[in-house]
């Protein structure tokens, strides 16, 4: 009885460690996107300097969809260089749009003047309708579609290069790569 | 172990008539707005901690209120309008998970869990109580002599 009895204690501790460990690893807000593998969501919406911009204008092309917002402080001045990097790189092959998250536009451009304008349109989502058609739950967040319009992949948090790199893999055309 | 029975039915009885109660005195929701608090009560907010949509301020709670109070418009049932969302964020925006096994899982643990315990510890009991004196034909009879000796 007595041998038996320390055998609970890995029966109990293991599993408890596992639990905890898996839990405290992620972040809670950080869902799986049922967007992936499904048409991206279409919009029409205004960019910064007062043009139309709209989903059907990108249609054929791959393209990133970045929400982000002049508040999100350090995430969104950490991905900065990581998208006006990507966009210098492969700007001729995916199109780079920022959608704004619940921000002031004049915020958001005062942003792009202090951390550099790589030159990709930035939309404004007034009310965050574009933010809840894509499931978004806190900027930073990213979308990648693919030139068939679908959701190809989804980052949650401040893109790094390396991320930057691979995910775009799954949406550009083999020879730009 | 028999003891604790009539306690284990008594709270059993008060669980279930709460719940009946709770039942019963739960607003069904037929009006649209009706509806569509109890909608907003059921889905997450998105930006929130642990808030509901009927329960938070933010834009997000905002906007999602609107598309709601839209679809109910509409004429759709409570189980699109929750879908709508859940194509959106998937089954994290419900509150409440919509799988029974997700409710039964841990109260079964909590059971299989506390007559695992009870097993043991009875078995303990058991292997440390002393054994059971059994007599030998000579021991009875001695007894039985020297207890006959004492009625003399």
């Amino acid at each position: 009885m007595r041998r038996t009895r320390w055998l609970l204690v890995p029966i109990i501790v293991i599993p408890v460690t596992w639990l905890l460990l898996s839990g405290f690893s992620r972040d809670p807000r950080e869902v799986a996107s049922p967007l992936i593998g499904r048409p991206a969501p279409e919009w029409t919406l205004t960019t910064l300097d007062g043009e139309t911009l709209s989903s059907n204008d990108l249609a054929g092309r791959p393209y990133v969809v970045n929400f982000w917002a002049s508040w999100c402080i350090p995430a969104c001045v950490d991905e900065h260089p990581v998208l006006a990097d990507a966009f210098a790189r492969f700007g001729d092959d995916v199109e780079f749009v920022g959608i704004l998250y619940q921000d002031d536009p004049a915020a958001a451009a005062g942003f792009l003047g202090r951390y550099g304008d790589a030159g990709y349109p930035h939309v404004m989502d007034p009310g965050g309708r574009m933010a809840i058609e894509f499931g978004v739950t806190g900027p930073p967040e990213t979308f990648f579609v693919d030139a068939a319009g679908n959701v190809a992949d989804k980052n949650f948090g401040p893109l790094t290069d390396a991320v930057m790199a691979e995910k775009l893999n799954s949406i550009m055309p083999a020879a730009s790569r | 172990m028999i003891r604790w029975w009539p306690a284990a039915a008594v709270g059993l009885a008060f669980a279930v008539a709460a719940l009946a109660v709770i039942t019963i005195l739960t607003p069904s929701g037929s009006t649209p707005d009706q509806r569509a608090d109890a909608l907003a009560g059921e889905l997450r907010c998105p930006d929130c901690q642990g808030l509901s949509v009927a329960d938070s301020p933010t834009q997000s709670a905002r906007e999602i209120r609107r598309q709601i109070d839209g679809l109910v418009g509409e004429g759709a049932s409570d189980d699109a309008v929750r879908q709508h969302f859940v194509d959106r964020y998937g089954e994290w925006i419900l509150l409440a998970p919509t799988a029974p096994a997700a409710w039964i899982l841990p109260y079964a643990a909590i059971l299989a869990g506390s007559i695992a315990l009870a097993a043991w510890l009875r078995a303990r009991r058991s292997s440390n109580a002393p054994p059971s004196p059994t007599l030998t034909e000579d021991e009875r009879r001695r007894i039985r002599a020297d207890a006959e000796a004492l009625d003399a």
